[in-house]
């Protein structure tokens, strides 16, 4: 049985006006220990989804349909003191900014020991112990020093430590790493996502790893979803998106790359925007960008297309 | 590694403080009216509350600096003859003692009305925030002038002087709520934009942790520089009660029923039973605001003054 199955989800905003669909028909599944990408602009519904899978989106938006079933629990139907002991605890979530995610005020133990504390029955001690062993594993330096300081003692890179060692505290079988490296200066990605990486596979961790940056993705997950305009428009092993995309959304993407540019031109960039939720076309949402734009294209939405291990959501490959 | 006590003494909140020369004045005087007041049954020469050490015929002796004075009285007598420094004393313990706990019970009732409605939002915001208003429109001093007379009529004056420190914490505690609770819940509502919010939601507290443990403390320096204003406010809203003969009875008075007492007698010559105990209100008062400008500028980065 997979770790996680999302089936036919669709997210809706209730405002005033109107219900806005921020995801629709999204569906796919995780294996344990698997490493899944989600990437696409911002906007695409990626946060959206991650926060749809811990039930923490902020109001007016809901699960307007489908399942999110997480061991064969379906999250969507949990009371919140049942989704309580789930998140944080089965799953964990590393947010981009380190800066913001640790609490200014309390120490960098404090706020260890409490997360412990709210899923496990543990005495103070232990919990200091687990605390100070799980610092070490994701190789902060003199980790019982750390423990008594404050995260603004501590440099970028060793916060977003201390939350990746938080988030494993509890051995989830999830983790949800929504742009862990983005907010970090480029020497220190490469060193986090590394050691993400090496502590998912040693415990053998399912990651779902949001982020618009294909070499992360590349480096480290097993398999890619593209998002546009709040649906999946391709589903495919990492290798496969970044060496023959289907899709002309994710060759788009992959084209922009800096590497793909002869130097002294141009960086390649897919021409215009992505449309806001108020008036995505009719059709597949991305014809108005699309180089290979066909007339089935402005009016009905592509099913998906399955080959081997791909789903591709386009009426071009469904041609070919 | 050095000491937490050594880590408080170089910091910039130390550092600002022994640079400020009126913070500095106004924490001794602040603190010599504390230490003077709480030790008053060691320090006062007389026992105001004991009957048997009042002689009537000692009454309205002034200083002992003016002709007439009498070695036994520094600031004179009042006019049932109890020394006034003696009186004093007692009276400034009983003020700051009302004054700190009417600001307890404000701060309680108006951080948890300010925590609930920031963090929950919607309808319990709207309402509690309206009921918050509604408080508001009414001044402290009508809201306490109607309790405590009716109070009186209803209870007979003699219960009331037994209540009265109760009465007054009480009144003046419920009346001043929204302060609090409007500061609190403005704090909360950019707090709870901020990401370490959503991380702790993520690890799965409980809401009541969340505001408590998470949130609480990051609004906490708002909360004390209110609290010091505050504090002042509710000692001066008291002697207003007290000096319109609806606070501390006559018995057990405190400052603002000491300068009530003597006003009366002001035109009679007897100006010191009114004037020594509005000088010390004045400088408790004072002191504690001036404390309290320089706590605000210390905590709020943002106003640099140079």
């Amino acid at each position: 049985m997979a770790l996680l199955e999302v089936r036919k989800l669709e997210v809706q905003f209730a405002f005033r006006e109107a219900a806005l669909t921020a995801l629709r028909d999204v569906s796919f599944s995780l294996e344990a220990g698997e490493r899944l990408g989600i990437v696409g602009e911002s906007g695409a519904g990626k946060s959206v989804l991650a926060f749809s899978i811990l039930n923490l989106i902020s109001k007016p938006g809901y699960v307007s349909r489908g399942e999110i079933l997480f061991g064969g629990l379906d999250l969507v139907k949990l009371s919140r003191e049942e989704m309580r002991k789930i998140r944080g605890n089965r799953i964990s979530m590393i947010f981009q900014d380190p800066m913001m995610t640790l609490n200014p005020v309390l120490t960098i133990g404090t706020q260890m020991v409490e997360a412990l504390k709210a899923h496990q029955q543990i005495t103070n001690a232990h919990a200091k112990e687990i605390a100070i062993n799980n610092l070490a594993q994701v190789q902060i330096p003199a980790p019982e020093a750390r423990f008594a300081q404050y995260p603004h003692e501590l440099s970028g890179g060793m916060r977003q430590r201390v939350v990746i060692a938080i988030s494993l505290l509890t051995t989830p079988a999830l983790i949800i790493a929504d742009e862990p490296s983005t907010a970090l200066d480029v020497t220190i990605q490469a060193e986090i996502i590394e050691l993400l990486l090496s502590l998912c596979e040693r415990n053998r961790v399912g990651l779902i790893l949001i982020t618009h940056d294909l070499g992360v993705v590349s480096a480290v997950t097993q398999r890619t979803l593209v998002m546009y305009a709040g649906r999946l428009v391709e589903d495919a092993p990492t290798r496969e998106i970044v060496q023959h995309a289907l899709h002309p959304y994710t060759s788009g993407l992959i084209n922009a790359l800096p590497q793909y540019t002869s130097p002294g031109q141009p960086l390649n960039q897919i021409p215009g925007v992505m449309p806001s939720l108020h008036n995505v076309p009719a059709g597949c949402a991305f014809n108005p960008r699309c180089p290979y734009v066909m007339d089935i294209c402005r009016t009905t939405v592509p099913e998906y297309t399955i080959k081997t291990n791909t789903r591709v959501a386009c009426h071009m490959v469904a041609q070919q | 590694m050095i000491s937490r006590w050594q880590q408080f003494a170089q910091s910039s909140f130390v550092y600002s403080f022994r640079n400020d020369a009126i913070a500095i004045a106004s924490a001794i005087v602040l603190f010599a009216c504390l230490t003077a007041s709480f030790s008053a049954p060691l320090i006062a020469p007389f026992d105001p509350y004991d009957p048997m050490q009042i002689d009537l015929m000692d009454s309205e002796t002034p200083p002992l600096w003016q002709q007439g004075g009498d070695t036994r009285f520094f600031f004179g007598t009042d006019a049932q003859g109890r020394d006034l420094l003696s009186t004093i004393l007692y009276g400034t313990r009983i003020s700051i003692t009302i004054g700190v706990f009417a600001v307890l019970l404000q701060a309680f009732v108006g951080i948890s009305f300010g925590l609930l409605a920031g963090y929950v939002g919607g309808r319990l915001d709207s309402l509690l925030m309206r009921v918050a208003d509604i408080q508001l429109s009414f001044s402290t001093l009508m809201v306490a002038i109607v309790t405590l007379a009716v109070f009186q009529v209803a209870f007979g004056t003699e219960l009331y002087e037994r209540l009265a420190i109760l009465m007054l914490i009480l009144v003046i505690g419920i009346a001043e709520w929204p302060q609090y609770a409007r500061t609190v819940r403005a704090s909360v509502l950019a707090e709870k934009k901020k990401e370490y919010v959503d991380a702790a939601r993520v690890i799965g507290f409980k809401p009541s942790r969340i505001m408590v443990r998470h949130i609480l403390p990051n609004t906490l320096s708002p909360i004390l520089v209110i609290s010091t204003v505050q504090v002042a406010n509710a000692i001066v809203s008291e002697a207003a009660l007290s000096f319109l003969g609806l606070g501390m009875p006559i018995t057990k008075p405190s400052l603002g029923s000491l300068i009530n007492s003597g006003f009366e007698f002001i035109f009679s010559g007897s100006w010191w039973i009114t004037i020594i105990p509005s000088i010390v209100l004045i400088i408790l008062v004072l002191s504690i605001n001036l404390l309290g400008d320089w706590l605000r500028d210390v905590l709020n980065p943002k106003l640099y003054k140079d």
